[in-house]
């Protein structure tokens, strides 16, 4: 098209589509640019390929069932989703975990944090050409798929969380597979930063790249490793502890600059600090029970309810008519890889929810992309995009 | 709690705002929609809410609740701080079925401009003086608004091209000072691209 730039000359810009399917998009996504030679000038970007209408279908099931389609909206990280639904219900019925419950919560929360931010920098490494860094990454994360294979039966979907409880406990051997996951994962990190830290074409890629201020991050509501890269520290772990993180030793990461090398790298420093707080979890693990005794709320376990009178009501009306969670709106959000992932929940008393709102954390994210980009070269865009960390399932629910 | 009552003697000296029993568990305010601007930009720049992160927008269908009188919709604000003691703080608007609208407040929030697309794409609520109210997660062509009590779940529709973000590109090429002189003849619409039955956006 041909325009009249700001300085009153005219000049030929090229509009370019980026997607809906392209490697780099990690999932579906679209863009629109205006490029001049390799500048992008303005971009203007589209989602809701991978809108599968979560919401609509969530009202439509009891309580219970709406957990399946959580492990849909991050799979790459899907128990943390399981967790953060059941905390919000949970808080709304005003029950408290049993305390093993809680520990082993923070065990695959952090595992699985590890294992999304290992995806995260992995695709942007290998986004950037990298193969090698890609598979340093990789392997601690395919060790972590292995223990959840073990702990649920299933590699991306788990569905591991319940509301009051947990699907199962944990196997014979867990400890070990965790701690070797943590050995495996540092000794990795210290290849991928002997990748990354000096590498001059990394370095060239990411630094200064795709910048934001701490200002227009919060603005654009920012939360997670994104906006602690522009140095702000806002961790809902620290801030607004649950499951008892503030009594774990750890420290919140913060970056500098806000740009892609920033994102990039506090995810790296962030996978340690998970290291850190599951190793001292693993020492608090004591024996317990794992759900709550209310079979209103958790079902009582399959085999009572063949023997016992009681188990075979409480199995049969949470099953059919589903948890009466009481009547009211409630907000809660819990700091997941990729930020504040929100659960906005309305209950009209009976056992299906009125409505489920979910604050997906890399639609904020996405929104600044246009500006992000904005002034960059295209091949920029791809580095932006990656450290950003787009997950379709939650960007478009 | 003593500071969430602190608070709300100011807003409901200023804005008329009530407070919102069905949140039991939090901080939720019910305002009328003429002073929800004025009321965020309170909340976001006052010393004593220091809102700054909006985190969410919500649009309800409080249609067959239990129970329930008066406006079917609502949209609700979900703010978040870390600066004032009141940390989390949620606003509610009622909106009524045969005026369905709701000032914008896309000037006080960055991340509102998609949220509040993403409201009017599910419920129908009109954010006036939104700078771009469009579709955000449904298609261009799609008839209805999904999250509506009265739109069936499994209904389907006929949906067949890409959205055509070229007038919003050029669009956003104006707001940045550009001019457009000529749109390139590849780009022009053409109407071979349609298929059958579908709906020209």
């Amino acid at each position: 098209m041909i325009v009249i730039n700001p300085n009153g000359e005219q000049q030929a810009l090229m509009p370019l589509n980026v997607g809906p399917s392209h490697p780099a998009t990690h999932g579906c996504l679209r863009y629109m640019a205006a490029m001049d030679g390799e500048t992008i000038v303005a971009c203007e970007t589209e989602i809701g390929y991978l809108h599968r209408g979560f919401e609509k279908m969530a009202e439509r099931g009891t309580w219970q069932q709406v957990l399946p389609y959580t492990d849909r909206l991050n799979y790459c990280s899907a128990i943390m989703n399981n967790i953060a639904y059941c905390r919000a219900v949970e808080e709304m019925l005003g029950i408290e975990i049993p305390e093993r419950t809680k520990v082993i919560r923070v065990i695959v929360n952090e595992l699985s944090r590890m294992a999304d931010h290992c995806i995260c920098v992995a695709a942007a490494a290998q986004d950037l050409g990298s193969t090698t860094g890609f598979f340093y990454l990789f392997d601690s994360r395919e060790k972590t798929m292995v223990i959840w294979e073990k702990l649920t039966g299933a590699r991306l979907t788990n569905s591991y969380s319940r509301i009051g409880g947990l699907y199962r406990d944990l196997y014979n051997g867990f400890e070990e597979d965790v701690l070797d996951v943590c050995n495996t994962a540092e000794r990795n990190l210290k290849d991928v930063h002997a990748c990354f830290d000096r590498n001059r074409i990394f370095l060239d890629r990411t630094t200064n790249v795709g910048v934001i201020s701490p200002e227009r991050a919060i603005s654009y509501g920012w939360t997670g490793p994104c906006l602690r890269a522009t140095g702000v520290a806002s961790d809902l772990r620290k801030d607004e502890p649950y499951y008892d993180y503030e009594t774990y030793d750890w420290n919140v990461v913060v970056g500098t600059k806000g740009d892609v090398y920033d994102r990039l790298m506090v995810r790296l420093a962030e996978i340690e600090e998970s290291i850190k707080i599951v190793r001292q979890a693993l020492k608090r693990l004591k024996p317990g029970p794992i759900d709550i005794v209310d079979p209103r709320i958790r079902v009582p376990a399959h085999a009572l309810a063949y023997q016992d009178m009681e188990a075979l009501i409480g199995r049969f009306k949470s099953v059919y008519e589903g948890i009466r969670v009481p009547k009211g709106e409630h907000y809660c959000g819990s700091e997941t890889a990729n930020g504040e992932l929100g659960f906005t929940l309305i209950s009209d008393g009976s056992g299906k929810p009125w409505r489920i709102k979910v604050r997906p954390p890399c639609l904020t994210q996405f929104a600044a992309y246009q500006e992000l980009v904005e002034g960059s070269m295209l091949a920029d865009s791809m580095a932006t995009l990656s450290s950003i960390n787009i997950i379709a399932g939650e960007l478009d629910r | 709690m003593a500071d969430c009552e602190k608070l709300l003697a100011i807003l409901e000296e200023k804005f008329g705002a009530k407070r919102d029993l069905a949140d039991k568990w939090g901080f939720t305010v019910l305002v009328e929609r003429e002073n929800l601007h004025a009321l965020m930009l309170f909340l976001r720049d006052d010393q004593s809410a220091k809102f700054d992160v909006l985190l969410d927008i919500v649009g309800v269908d409080y249609l067959g609740f239990k129970d329930y009188e008066g406006p079917r919709f609502a949209v609700e604000y979900v703010l978040k701080t870390m600066k004032a003691p009141v940390r989390r703080m949620r606003v509610k608007v009622l909106v009524s079925e045969t005026d369905c609208k709701v000032p914008s407040i896309a000037d006080l929030y960055a991340i509102a401009n998609w949220q509040e697309r993403e409201v009017f794409d599910q419920y129908g609520v009109v954010f006036e003086g939104h700078p771009d109210l469009r579709r955000l997660l449904n298609h261009a062509e799609f008839e209805g608004h999904p999250l509506r009590k009265d739109y069936p779940a499994h209904k389907r529709q006929w949906l067949s091209t890409n959205d055509y973000l070229l007038p919003e590109l050029e669009a956003r090429l104006e707001s940045k000072g550009y001019k457009i002189v000529a749109r390139s003849k590849e780009v022009m619409p053409n109407d071979d691209e349609y298929l059958e039955g579908s709906r020209k956006v």
